[in-house]
């Protein structure tokens, strides 16, 4: 039987604020120790109150309009109740009834609009690490500002849905809300699946799979669950409405809590913080805010960067924001040198976090253009820009240091090419070249290379010979 | 609805409290007269009434993203835990 996967997907984003969502406390614990980034407020020792984080609020609308949302002028917030030891409160507060962020659409690169249904703020839960007969809790996460991303069933495919989450990172990343590290959690993703009979007119029983942190997991967690769900159609036996969890290293999820003993979170207004009420100058004025989006960049560079090379820098946002501050006519070869040699380069990564002054990327590609630079030595020179070593000095200093400026000089080029062709190794191939034998000019140019240590411009050197020659 | 002293006690046991039975048995009958009293505002129509957030008519309450000094550090605030171990918070095993 063919049958037709649904996909919905919840991402959650932690926020980039300097501060928790209700407690100034550190929200970097990156490299930190833990529970050292924690507070009373935190804690829910008796008689704390939260206090909202206002640059959560902004960040929240700068999400919102990265993926087209309407900001709501009017939300509040919720408690969800649980029992868990990664929440000393015993519940959550989140955003249940009226969330700050109402409907919208992320675009695929393919095209295909996935609505986003709304998202909301909330904070995010301690980190439990599990032991064979206890759990240690770390209470650094705490309040982390979260934002919960809900998209509509508009999802059929796996490959949809990795390309959905991938476009979310990008355009978090750009909204510049999160850092995106997902190795660290940054961004995670809850799928839900279930599959239908072509025609049908309801959805089919859904199985969840939670806290997945790459895009590839993504896909391969709902390849695994279309086919073990169409096994067990075909078999005529009944999807349990569950969530399962997924092991990387096996490629597989299996079961591992039932919806039907599903608890009851007795959601009830949060008393401690007041309602949310932006006025329409506010909410305008933190839009106007958003930096450049991957379609802006599309639109802008879609001329000048062929689309395979452009998807590959779009991953990288500050890759896009050099690109758009350099120079018109030198994004062409600096986005080529950006896709095959920076991004091929072992230290990448390193370098990524700190590029070169335009005026320096700049000046490279300008000496390349003059033919000052041989392809292989403006690959050489450009990788010397990124390195911290050789950084701030600019790629002609650079160029002449490591020698690698080529001679354009016709008067100099030409006293060379004179004291080639006065060799005598070089007489007889003089000959055979007035005789009509065209290849051996190749030897010549070879000769003249040497004599100048590989610094002459190949091509004139062969326009010089053939002059002299000829006279 | 009637409170039995197992769903004290299994409160108690999701809160990670001890509870002597002369406890339990004092919070059961509280707990019972609580509810009971509350139960009264069932009499209340609520169909059309939105539920109350708050009684003091404030909005947009926030404050500035700077990391301010805390009145109670990591150490302070390990030592109400019952036990902790490496500076974490050590729980019995859950799931």
């Amino acid at each position: 039987m063919k049958y037709v996967p649904t996909i919905g997907i919840e991402c959650h984003v932690q926020l980039s604020t300097k501060t928790k969502l209700f407690s100034e406390v550190d929200n970097d614990a990156r490299g930190k120790e833990p529970n050292s980034c924690v507070s009373p407020v935190d804690y829910a020792l008796p008689g704390m109150l939260p206090r909202l984080n206002g640059e959560a609020i902004k960040y929240a609308i700068r999400a919102g309009r990265a993926m087209h949302c309407n900001i709501n002028a009017f939300s509040r917030f919720d408690r969800k109740h649980y029992f868990y030891p990664d929440s000393p409160k015993g519940y959550q507060i989140t955003q249940f009834y009226q969330p700050i962020i109402g409907s919208g659409f992320v675009e695929l690169p393919s095209g295909t609009k996935i609505r986003i249904e709304h998202a909301h703020l909330e904070g995010d839960a301690g980190k439990l690490t599990h032991f064979s007969d206890y759990s240690l809790v770390d209470l650094n996460r705490v309040d982390t500002p979260l934002i919960e991303i809900v998209s509509m069933p508009d999802i059929h495919s796996p490959k949809d849905a990795h390309d959905y989450c991938k476009e979310l990172w990008r355009l978090m990343c750009y909204a510049e809300v999160t850092y995106g590290d997902l190795y660290n959690g940054n961004m995670r993703f809850d799928v839900n699946i279930s599959l239908a009979e072509e025609d049908a007119k309801e959805l089919g029983t859904r199985a969840e799979i939670k806290n997945l942190n790459s895009f590839k997991s993504v896909e391969r967690a709902a390849e695994y669950e279309i086919k073990r769900q169409s096994r067990l159609l075909d078999a005529g036996e009944k999807v349990v409405q569950e969530t399962r969890g997924w092991d990387d290293a096996s490629g597989k999820t299996t079961g591992q809590r039932s919806k039907e003993e599903a608890k009851d979170y007795r959601y009830m207004p949060e008393p401690d913080l007041p309602p949310i009420n932006l006025s329409k100058e506010f909410i305008d004025a933190e839009s106007a805010k958003l930096p450049l989006m991957p379609d802006d960049y599309r639109e802008k560079f879609n001329q000048k960067i062929s689309e395979d090379i452009l998807e590959i820098l779009l991953d990288y946002p500050s890759l896009m924001k050099k690109l758009n501050e350099i120079d018109e006519k030198n994004v062409k070869s600096l986005s080529n040198l950006f896709a095959s040699v920076l991004l091929a380069e072992e230290k990448s990564a390193e370098y990524l976090n700190d590029l070169p002054p335009s005026k320096d990327l700049n000046e490279l590609a300008e000496m390349n253009e003059k033919k000052e630079l041989s392809s292989t030595a403006t690959k050489e020179v450009f990788l010397k820009l990124f390195d911290p070593q050789m950084k701030g000095r600019g790629a002609k200093n650079i160029a002449k240091e490591l020698g690698l400026v080529q001679e354009n000089d016709l008067g100099a080029l030409q006293k060379i090419v004179d004291t080639v062709l006065a060799k005598p190794e070089t007489q007889k191939a003089q000959e055979d070249f007035r005789n009509g034998q065209e290849k051996v000019i190749g030897f010549l140019v070879g000769q003249v290379m040497k004599e100048s240590h590989g610094k002459a411009n190949p091509a004139a050197v062969q326009e010089i010979l053939r002059k002299t020659l000829t006279k | 609805m009637d409170i039995k002293c197992e769903d004290v006690n299994h409160l108690a046991d999701l809160s990670d409290f001890s509870l002597s039975k002369k406890q339990a048995d004092a919070l059961k009958d509280d707990l019972q007269s609580i509810i009971k009293y509350i139960s009264q505002l069932d009499e209340m129509d609520t169909k059309n009434v939105e539920p109350t957030y708050q009684v003091f008519e404030m909005e947009n309450v926030w404050r500035d993203d700077e990391i301010l000094p805390q009145q109670a550090d990591r150490e302070d605030l390990l030592a109400l835990a019952k036990k902790t171990e490496n500076h974490q918070i050590k729980v019995p095993k859950v799931l």
